[in-house]
């Protein structure tokens, strides 16, 4: 498996051509309707001064997406970016805040950040969340933040993400922990909710 | 031979011009296709103060040892684009970074450049794809 990385972070990502020329940083993810997988980038000039872009990236055109830089072939790749955000919405006012609910009508939170695969897939495989106090006890005043695998059927309506009751079976309080918790592995990380 | 014992070479005139110092090698640019890199051009300088020229490969008749020696004094006043390899950064094709380039060693003869040695290892010259203003790019293992 790919390795996973946080949304939020690939903000300020360059992007990078095989023929090693930074033509952009990331600004923003842009995701599907379901929230299954990424479809593009909306870009920030290289400059300090610079704003955003009138291009953006489509997933087609990244070559590949690594812990350092998004690959993409050559600068022909980029589309205008009106065309690719009219349709699809950015994270950011898409996903970032929404409920999540399981399929009983359980809170479990809110979204704080979307976690995606790297590599060439580009599928998005769960959300970092301000977990409700009644899915998660915390003692603190403050909610816990857990991160919870988004499962094979999800559905959005609306502001609200509706996750399978057995999704939310395990969740993982970090990224490694959840790296194993996606890729099917044992260990000590899984705390298993009541 | 390596960038770094060409780097500071003097850079002696053909003889029938007289054979002496023209200035010192400050760089080399390489160009990088997918699978290779080959030296295209040697820069030099004239004292520390001078502007830097370029020479194409052709122009050259040996590199070393102690000097680099010309076939033509086809000095070209404005020198092509260039991206050195020294120090720049390395990405492989993955999106991961790899360090930064340390040295390279090429053949003196073909001009090919043989491996790439970097912070993180040594890199074949096979791996080679791309030479950019923000990263060389190579190939995954």
């Amino acid at each position: 498996m790919d390795e996973l990385m946080a949304a939020r972070s690939l903000t300020t990502r360059p992007v990078v051509t095989l023929g090693g020329d930074a033509v952009a940083h990331v600004k923003d993810t842009v995701c599907d309707a379901a929230a299954g997988r990424i479809t593009g980038f909306t870009l920030t000039g290289r400059g300090l001064l610079s704003g955003p872009l009138k291009e953006a990236l489509p997933w087609q055109a990244v070559y590949a997406l690594g812990h350092d830089a998004v690959m993409i072939r050559d600068r022909r790749g980029l589309v205008d970016a009106a065309a690719m955000t009219a349709h699809q919405q950015n994270l950011r006012l898409r996903l970032l805040g929404a409920r999540v609910v399981t399929g009983a009508g359980a809170e479990i939170g809110t979204v704080l950040d979307v976690v995606v695969e790297g590599g060439t897939g580009g599928r998005i495989v769960g959300f970092r969340v301000a977990a409700s106090r009644r899915f998660v006890p915390s003692p603190a005043r403050h909610r816990r933040r857990v991160y919870v695998p988004r499962g094979e059927t999800l559905t959005v309506a609306g502001r609200s993400l509706v996750l399978p009751e057995d999704t939310v079976r395990h969740v993982a309080d970090d990224l490694p922990g959840f790296t194993a918790l996606v890729g099917g592995v044992p260990g000590r990380w899984r705390s298993s909710l009541p | 031979m390596l960038f770094t014992e060409v780097r500071g070479l003097p850079v002696l005139a053909p003889e029938p011009a007289g054979g002496g110092p023209i200035g010192t090698v400050s760089s080399l640019t390489v160009d990088v296709g997918p699978g290779s890199g080959a030296v295209s051009h040697v820069r030099f300088r004239d004292g520390r103060f001078g502007r830097e020229k370029a020479l194409p490969w052709d122009a050259v008749d040996t590199v070393g040892p102690g000097a680099v020696r010309l076939r033509s004094a086809a000095v070209l006043e404005t020198p092509p684009s260039h991206h050195d390899l020294l120090g720049r950064r390395v990405l492989v094709d993955t999106g991961t970074e790899h360090g930064t380039v340390l040295d390279v060693a090429f053949d003196t003869r073909t001009a090919r450049v043989l491996a790439l040695f970097t912070t993180r290892g040594e890199l074949p010259a096979g791996r080679l794809l791309g030479l950019g203003g923000y990263a060389l790019v190579v190939r995954a293992g």
